[in-house]
Order: C-alpha cells, then sequence, then structure tokens
C-alpha cells in the first residue's frame, strides 16, 4: 500500500493556515521595512492570532489540550506559516514540537501541573535551552572517528532543600527571547525553569542569522523547585521531525509564487516573460525543486511518525530528515536566486521581497551545524558507523 | 605566447593593489554596513583614487588621460574589486564612459567634456538606458514588437532638444556630472533606428535626480532614478547621428572600444577581484582556524571546497586577460559576452563555496562572507542574466 493522500483534518488544517497567511501574514510582513536584513521585532498581532487558530499547542495529545497532529502535519502548517514569515514559523515550530517532547518527558502530576497554563495562554512559548558556548557539536575533523561530538553539558543543577539550583550558560536558544518556560539540559537532567525564575539572565542573541528569535540564557544560583525536574529525558522525535525544513521549504514557495505572478504581468519582448522559453524554463526548474524537496520532507515526517515502518520493509533504514535537510537547504537557495531573477533589477532592492528571500535561504543553508556537517552524518549512517557512546571530556 | 606583463602593466598593477589594500579595504564593510543607500558613497576614496589616475586612466594620452591598454585596465578592476567590488566598479564605470566620448563624440564635444572631466577629481560619468518598464527590451529588441524599449521621449525645438520621462537604475545618476542618456528621437521607429545619445550636464534645466535604490550588494555604488521635465538639451551636444544612439554605444558595430564591450569585460575582471578576496580569506581560514584542536584544511571536504574556489578562479582570470589582450588587438569576437557571463556563475559558486568554508558560528555569520555573497548576487540582474546570455546567443549565431 502506497498512499500520498492527506486526511480531511490535514487538508483542512493546511487551507485555514494559507487563508490566515494571505489574509493576516502577508500583508504586514512584506511592507518594505521589514524586508531588510536588521533585526526586527516579531509580529506580535500575527503569533497571538496563529496561537487562537491552535498552532501553537497543535503537537500536543488531544488528553493534553491540543490537536495531537503529526509530524507531518507539523511541517504542512510550519511550511504555509513560512511561506508568510519565517520567523513566525519558526516560533510556532520550536514551541509546537518542544511541547510534544515536553508532554511525553513529563509525569502525570508535571503534565496537570503544566499543561493547563499552557494550553491557555496564547502567548507561552517554549525554549529548549541545550547548547553551550564552545560547546559545538560539529563532525568535521571527527568524522568516522571515535572522538565524542556530543555536546558537552557544563551547566550544573545541585539540590539545596526543596529546589534545584541551577548555575550554566546557553546560547543559541530558540525563542528565548519571548519563552515563558525554558527546558534546560543540566547535568542531573532536564529542567523546566519559568522565564522569572530567580537567577536567570536572558540576552538577545548577537547577528540575525537565524529564524523566529533567539537568545542567550544564564543560569546563576537560578532555584527552581525540586518536582521541576523531568521525569524521563527529552527525546528527540523518533527519527528526527523536519519541521525546519518545511520552514525552508516555505521560503522557497514564497520565491516561487512572487516569480510566477510576476512573470505573468511583467511585459518584455511583447508578451509575458512567462511566455519566452528562457523563463519558463526557469520556473519549471524551480517548481520541481519544490516537489522534489516537499516529498522527501513529507517521507521523512511520515517516517518519523511510523517508526515501525522500517522494520516492516517499508522505508530504508536511513535518516531521512538529514537527507531532506541537505537537499532541501541546497534547493531552496537556488529556487530564490532563479525566482529573484526574474525580477530583473528589482529582485536586488531591498524594500522588495525577493533580495530577502534569497537571505532567509541562506539562512537555513548555513544555520544550525551547516549542510556539510549534516552530510558527512549521513556518510557515517551509510557505513552503519556507530560511535562508541561515551560522556564529553 | 606570451603571459608576461610589462613594465607599465605590473606598475598599475602594483599601485591598484597598495591602494585597494591601505585605503579601500579599511572603509569596504563599514560602507556597506550603512542603512541609508544614498549615504553609503564616500567622496573622499574617489578623490584619492582620482589623484592616483584610477578615475582617469581609460582617457587617451592625447587628451591628457592616462591612455592605458585594456590589459591594464583588467588588472586594476581586479585588484580594486579585491578589496571593495562596488568600489571598483565606481572608478571603471568612468572608464567606461571615458572610451565612449573618446570613440564617439566629435573634437568640439570633447574638448567641452574631457577637459573638465579631467581636471576635476570629483566628476564621474554616467548613462542613462534603463527604465522602469524597460530593461531586457533595450538590450535585445523584440522584432515583432517595435515599439518596445526605453520611452524617454526627445523632441527638437530650434537648437535644442526636448527630453520628457524617467530613467531608472542609473549608476551615478544621483552624484554623476555629465550623463549620456538614450531618448527615443522616432517614437515610430524601433529601438535601433528612433534613439538618438545626447550628453546631459548635471545642471541641465529640467532634470533631477529621483530615488537612490537600496540594493542588497554593491551598496556603495549608486544607482538612481533620474526625471526629465522638459529638460533642454543643446543640440551640439547629440552624440553621433540623430537616430543612432545604439550603434554608438558599440552593441551594433563590434566596436571594442565602445562603452557596452568595456562593459563585458569590465563585469568579470571585477568579479576575478572578489573572486581573488575570497580565496585568500578562505585559505588564510581554513589554516587558521581550529575545529577540535585541529586546522580545518586538514579536512577533505574542506580542502576540496578551496580546490574548486581556486580552480574557477583561476580560470576566470584566464579568459579575463585573453578578452583584454584581444580588446587591445580590436579583435572582434562573442568571447567578452561570454566571458561576462562566465564571470557571473563563477563569482556567484566562488562567493557561496566562501560561505561555506567560513560557515555559520552558532548564530552569526562572517560579515565578509555576507557582503561577498550580496555582492556577488548583483552579477545575475546586470551581468548574467538570461537575457544577456540570449544576446551573447546571438553574436555567436550571425
Amino acid at each position: 500500500m502506497f498512499d500520498l493522500r492527506l486526511s480531511p483534518e490535514q487538508l483542512e488544517i493546511r487551507d485555514t493556515v494559507r487563508d490566515f497567511v494571505a489574509r493576516e501574514v502577508k500583508p504586514v510582513a512584506l511592507k518594505p521595512e521589514r524586508l531588510e536584513p536588521f533585526a526586527k521585532p516579531l509580529l506580535a498581532a500575527q503569533l497571538d492570532q496563529a496561537s487562537k487558530l491552535g498552532l501553537r499547542t497543535l503537537a500536543l495529545t488531544e488528553a493534553g489540550g491540543g490537536a495531537g497532529a503529526d509530524n507531518l502535519t507539523c511541517c504542512i502548517v510550519t511550511e504555509e506559516l513560512a511561506v508568510g514569515d519565517p520567523d513566525i514559523a519558526a516560533v510556532f515550530a520550536h514551541t509546537a514540537a518542544l511541547g510534544r517532547r515536553l508532554e511525553r518527558a513529563m509525569t502525570p502530576a508535571q503534565r496537570e501541573r503544566f499543561l493547563p497554563q499552557f494550553v491557555r495562554d496564547d502567548a507561552f512559548h517554549l525554549a529548549l535551552a541545550e547548547r553551550e558556548p564552545g560547546g559545538g557539536t560539529a563532525l568535521g575533523v571527527n568524522y568516522h572517528r571515535p572522538a565524542t561530538i556530543q555536546p558537552v553539558t557544563r551547566t550544573t543543577a545541585v539540590r539545596s532543600g526543596g529546589d534545584w539550583v541551577i548555575n550554566g550558560a546557553k546560547t543559541a536558544v530558540a525563542n528565548a527571547p519571548i519563552a515563558k518556560m525554558f527546558v534546560v539540559q543540566a547535568g542531573v537532567g532536564t529542567l523546566l525553569v519559568p522565564r522569572d525564575a530567580p537567577g536567570l539572565c536572558l540576552r538577545g542573541q548577537d547577528g540575525h542569522w537565524f529564524h523566529g528569535s533567539c537568545g542567550e540564557v544564564t543560569f546563576e544560583d537560578c532555584r527552581v523547585p525540586a518536582d521541576n525536574l523531568l521525569g524521563a529525558g527529552i527525546e528527540a522525535d523518533g527519527r528526527g521531525s523536519a519541521e525546519l525544513q518545511a520552514l525552508n521549504l516555505g521560503i522557497g514557495r514564497a520565491a516561487y509564487e512572487a516569480a510566477l505572478d510576476y512573470a505573468q504581468l511583467r511585459v518584455q519582448g511583447g508578451r509575458p516573460i512567462v511566455e519566452h522559453q528562457a523563463i519558463g524554463a526557469k520556473l519549471a526548474g524551480i517548481a520541481i525543486r519544490l516537489e522534489v524537496a516537499r516529498a522527501a520532507i513529507w517521507r521523512a515526517a511520515w517516517a518519523s511518525d511510523h517508526p515501525e515502518a522500517v522494520a516492516d520493509r517499508s522505508l530504508p533504514d536511513l535518516p531521512l530528515q538529514t537527507i531532506a535537510r541537505v537537499y532541501t537547504a541546497e534547493a531552496m537557495l537556488e529556487v530564490a536566486k532563479d525566482a529573484a531573477e526574474c525580477f530583473g533589477a528589482m529582485g536586488v532592492m531591498r524594500d522588495l521581497p525577493m533580495q530577502k528571500y534569497v537571505h532567509d535561504a541562506r539562512v537555513c543553508l548555513h544555520s544550525g551545524d551547516g549542510s556539510a556537517d549534516a552530510t558527512l552524518r549521513l556518510a557515517e549512517a551509510l557505513a552503519g558507523y556507530r560511535r562508541p557512546a561515551k560522556t564529553g571530556t | 605566447m606570451d603571459f608576461s606583463l610589462t613594465d607599465e602593466q605590473r606598475e598599475w598593477q602594483m599601485k591598484a593593489r597598495k591602494f585597494a589594500r591601505e585605503e579601500i579595504r579599511p572603509i569596504s564593510l563599514a560602507r556597506d554596513a550603512i542603512e541609508d543607500p544614498a549615504a553609503t558613497f564616500d567622496w573622499d576614496i574617489i578623490r584619492k583614487g582620482s589623484r592616483l589616475g584610477f578615475r582617469t586612466m581609460a582617457v587617451p594620452r592625447e587628451w591628457g588621460g592616462h591612455g592605458t591598454d585594456f590589459v591594464t585596465q583588467a588588472l586594476v578592476m581586479t585588484e580594486l574589486a579585491r578589496a571593495d567590488s562596488a568600489i571598483s566598479k565606481a572608478f571603471s564605470q568612468c572608464w567606461k564612459w571615458s572610451h565612449l566620448i573618446a570613440a564617439s563624440c566629435t573634437e568640439e564635444q570633447k574638448g567641452r567634456f574631457l577637459k573638465p572631466f579631467l581636471a576635476d577629481d570629483t566628476f564621474v560619468l554616467g548613462k542613462g538606458i534603463s527604465e522602469h518598464s524597460a530593461g531586457s527590451d533595450n538590450r535585445l529588441p523584440p522584432a515583432d514588437d517595435p515599439k518596445a524599449g526605453l520611452k524617454l521621449r526627445a523632441e527638437r525645438r530650434g537648437d535644442e532638444w526636448i527630453l520628457n520621462g524617467e530613467k531608472a537604475f542609473i549608476a551615478n545618476g544621483n552624484i554623476g556630472k555629465l550623463f549620456f542618456i538614450d531618448a527615443r528621437t522616432d517614437p515610430n521607429a524601433p529601438l535601433k533606428q528612433g534613439t538618438t545619445m545626447f550628453l546631459v550636464p548635471r545642471d541641465t534645466p529640467g532634470f533631477r535626480a529621483g530615488k537612490v535604490y537600496n540594493k542588497s550588494g554593491w551598496r556603495f555604488y549608486q544607482n538612481g532614478e533620474m526625471i526629465f521635465e522638459n529638460a533642454r538639451v543643446p543640440h551640439a551636444n547629440v552624440v553621433g547621428e540623430v537616430n543612432g544612439a545604439v550603434r554608438k554605444s558599440g552593441g551594433a558595430g563590434g566596436d571594442t572600444t565602445g562603452g557596452d564591450l568595456f562593459g563585458d569585460l569590465e563585469l568579470a575582471a571585477n568579479a576575478l577581484g572578489i573572486c581573488d578576496d575570497a580565496c585568500e580569506v578562505a585559505l588564510q581560514h581554513a589554516r587558521g582556524a581550529k575545529q577540535g584542536g585541529r586546522a580545518l584544511f586538514e579536512q577533505q571536504l574542506i580542502q576540496l571546497k578551496l580546490n574548486r574556489m581556486h580552480m574557477l578562479t583561476e580560470a576566470l582570470r584566464s579568459f579575463v586577460m585573453r578578452v583584454a589582450w584581444e580588446h587591445d588587438r580590436k579583435i572582434h569576437s562573442p568571447n567578452p559576452g561570454l566571458a561576462m557571463n562566465f564571470s557571473t556563475d563563477v563569482v556567484q559558486e566562488v562567493a557561496e563555496l566562501y560561505m561555506d568554508v567560513r560557515g555559520g558560528a552558532g548564530c552569526a555569520m562572517d560579515a565578509h562572507a555576507d557582503k561577498l555573497a550580496r555582492d556577488s548576487i548583483i552579477w545575475s540582474h546586470l551581468a548574467g542574466d538570461t537575457v544577456q546570455r540570449l544576446k551573447v546567443a546571438g553574436r555567436l549565431g550571425k
């Protein structure tokens, strides 16, 4: 059985989000001052509206107050949001995915204490604080070598009476500037740290080579109650979820849609430029890359939703999310550049969107540990290489 | 077959390298970061470069210029672009149009315009062709749509021409002191038969500059709107013949000294400068930066990227220098256009590879790598866009 049909619920939410993006997000996100490559405030009203549509709690179970959406549905939603604004898409992708992981890792008592306030508050976002300064995990020199590439955790949590006392620093924490709850990897395990916990200090991240919002968090004798220690580790989602690839895809689609519209309006050479072979072929090449990327992303998401599919030989035992990541990041930069070229000189103007799509696609290609690292991870997986587990030194 | 440079060529190259390293490089990133597109320009660097001859080096010796050959010009553009592509272009833009003055203007016009150009360190030149609804149509006029192309109108009234209309994206449009303006003098004829070129000084009554375009790359380089409202230009400022503009640009006749064909070499040589810059810094970075206590350079993937960057760059250098050599021998071929098209592919791939080698460190990207990537994109929108490739193919098909 090979079935690519979306469920009625998936189709409905895709239409809902697409409509929301067209009506509420694009008119604001495409204002010239938001297209320049400078730090800009998140669109607060649209974040609130998107939460009211249920996108923040999308991936929680229905019992937990969410929609019980699977990875594929989350990817569909993220792509649609990113067509309008990659920053909104990033914020929701992080909160929704982390919500699901948290729900799984919590004890029933923690769920009861935490989930209702999370579900109720439209401004309640989540941030995972795992990366530490200088704790790069790049594979690079360690390709196919036993050296550990596990991120080193120096942040400590020490029991003091009824509290955990946390000390340490985290960097490149997505959603940090807006999060109401931090999920913090410390020596003892994973802790829930509310934004207003005493001793927690926030700083916005320098540079703007990321989507959404990002910051550094430090903990100086930061105290949280003892039962904020999660019952289980915060496991990555199955074989890796592909929301950030869906975000990348949304950027490419936005560029494509703009170019396709323009190519039918702009007349040079006596006819709309889409009627010239050179432009027609460029748009066709863009459409091919978008479809191939979406197929890879959806397959990775579906694999994550169906972990049994490898055992039953429906899917290859490959890191499909890594494959989607490498292909999508490279293909979407090509897509954005080709789409911008259809606009001639207007393709490089900062008060117009095409140059922003190119920049946004570059950010995806070069953020995180980079495509080269992902490629090496894939190569290790192909050869069946297993890195000996040991803790960092 | 001899690839060596003459002493004079070598001297210009070294002078440009020194100026680029000592004067241009230190201001490059700061000028690029200025948010207001009209404030990125810096007259100080133009004055300094002008005093060294970098503004006027293409003017023939008999008119008081340096009379450098095309090989020298290619070398200098590359060296200047190695420190800042947009600043290099700001200088070479003046050569482009001084070639056109030398090739197409009468002795009387040369006397009127070349002398003040040579005497004034802040005298820069421009040429207005593009309009909002006429970009590709000017480069490749469609046979089946004779009205296509630029619309700016010029009408004869006694000894004057009255110009009405707008130009868009014009280099130096807001800061130039003298412009070549292509205007439609026969609205019923196709572009090539109905366009005339005029010399339009900045203080022409009825002419004013509009906005400066806010580009993502080449931020130092000024591109502006030009607005003509009953602008009055003396008949004595017609370049060549009425309705003969396109021929005079060097576009149709294959005249290598005209502005357009120099422009092909110019963009290819400038791209080479970006590539040299990227190769040099990428190699430095790969040797200096450590990952897990070992130099990045030890990794095969890094070495393969450095190999490809250098391979493409050296291939481009060979092409650029061959085209310059052909120009100096007045050899007509499609090579200038092909070199320009090739330079688009090369500069973009090399800039991407450079960004790869620098990598994203957490949430930041190296500002220099970001600038080179943005600058390199400009080629798609000027030099290597599909229309330019088709135009070059047209030369092949003749």
